[in-house]
């Protein structure tokens, strides 16, 4: 991978410049077209205000909206999510062995061969391959433990050397962040309840992962055990809707008594679906940023011919 | 003053489509692409705005409104944050496949430069 080259940083900067200010020039017009903070609010925004309480017992009313009035835009929503964390780990998983299936690199090499017999690896390429070579050759058996790894490595670093200070404060702020989030969609104040949680609670797996290395968080960070909780999650959303269209008459409907305002069941099967939603966040942007991070170098194999490297 | 929160949510987004349009490093295309994102969070939470409103939650309201005063409008668009709630998550699961995307460019062409990605040029 080469950085930008200095000079070409910008393409067609004027024309990006053209566009942009011209953009802006219609959004700023459009703005000053908007609601200045007078207009009235619209009739789903009072409806929500007035079936709160009534039809869900929650004070909170943009947690009715999310997942009460528009409970059904959150559920396309959360199978979003659930199809964008299984492009990730689709395009992130490792190279399979191909033994059976056409193999690229070959099939492409005779076809280049006929259309261009004498391209050959330009400078930038060979110096990759050479920058590759190197590195497959400095390959060493990882250390025990990880801060006995060398830093400066040209491979990515399997735990960065935190000092005991970071690595004591991480430990303390995981519990309370953890508590934290779950606190947020358990007791409904929040406006959106297991969203925010669940990203906060994700949140928890990147600090201690960025904080004690992996070997802290594999036992719980694997794909056995988050992919089965995300499916698991998106298996409680269809289920707690499913529910409320055999018991009532539509999907989503809610189907648990009311308990008291401002108690953990206040909000009926919204609670429900926020603590589904929570596992279903929190489990999908962790299996995304892990498949991310642990994306290994897999470059484009050169298949035995030197001859295209060293040019 | 809530024009102010309008305006700035143009520029952010211009900013980003600036970046979009006239950057050639993939990862900052996708930074571009984010940029314009995060505007239209901005623009939804202000559009939600409300003179003198408080927030849309029924409980521990102030002393001088009323249970009926917040359900007759004295109150900040609880939909429109739901929108933003939405907007966020959409955000970024679409930024971590523009980003896996990347990963794999990169690995496959040895450059994040979009001017080198040009195999399928017809």
């Amino acid at each position: 991978m080469t950085g930008p080259r200095p000079d070409q940083r910008w393409h067609r900067p004027w024309l990006a410049a053209v566009l942009a200010g011209a953009t802006l020039a219609v959004l700023a017009v459009a703005a000053f077209g908007l609601p200045h903070g007078t207009g009235p609010l619209p009739q789903i925004a009072r409806h929500a205000m007035r079936v709160a309480l009534p039809r869900w017992g929650t004070t909170e009313v943009v947690s009715e909206v999310v997942y009460g009035s528009r409970g059904w835009d959150t559920f396309g929503e959360t199978f979003l999510l659930l199809a964008a964390v299984v492009a990730v780990s689709l395009l992130a998983r490792g190279r399979e062995s191909r033994s059976e299936y056409v193999g690229e690199a070959s099939a492409g090499r005779t076809e280049q061969h006929e259309t261009d017999p004498d391209e050959r690896a330009d400078g930038e390429e060979s110096e990759a391959r050479a920058a590759e070579h190197g590195e497959e050759d400095s390959e060493q058996p990882p250390a025990e433990d990880a801060d006995d790894d060398p830093l400066g490595e040209p491979a990515p670093e399997r735990a960065i050397g935190m000092t005991v200070l970071v690595r004591v404060g991480a430990r303390v702020a995981a519990p309370i962040q953890t508590v934290a989030a779950v606190y947020l969609a358990a007791w409904g104040y929040t406006p959106g309840g297991g969203f925010p949680a669940g990203a906060a609670l994700a949140g928890v797996a990147i600090l201690l992962y960025a904080a004690l290395g992996h070997r802290a968080v594999r036992t719980v960070v694997r794909p056995s055990v988050l992919e089965p909780l995300e499916l698991l999650g998106a298996a409680a959303i269809i289920a707690v809707g499913a529910v409320g269209m055999i018991r009532g008459s539509s999907f989503g409907q809610n189907w648990l008594p009311l308990a008291p305002q401002q108690t953990i069941r206040a909000g009926g099967t919204l609670q429900l679906f926020s603590a589904a939603e929570l596992i279903e966040v929190a489990t999908g942007l962790t299996i995304a940023i892990f498949a991310l991070l642990g994306m290994r170098h897999e470059w484009t194999p050169d298949e035995g011919s030197d001859d295209e490297g060293q040019s | 003053m809530i024009v102010a929160n309008y305006l700035a949510a143009a520029v952010l987004f211009c900013l980003g489509l600036a970046c979009v349009l006239g950057r050639r490093n993939l990862v900052k295309i996708v930074m571009g692409l984010s940029l314009m994102e995060s505007s239209t969070y901005l623009l939804l939470v202000s559009l939600a705005y409300r003179n003198k409103a408080t927030a849309p939650v029924l409980a521990d309201r102030p002393s001088h409104t009323s249970e009926r005063d917040l359900v007759h409008g004295n109150v900040s668009d609880p939909v429109l944050q739901n929108f933003c709630i939405t907007a966020v998550v959409i955000g970024v699961a679409v930024t971590a496949v523009f980003l896996t995307v990347v990963v794999r460019v990169a690995q496959h062409y040895r450059s994040t430069d979009a001017d080198d990605i040009r195999e399928l040029r017809g």
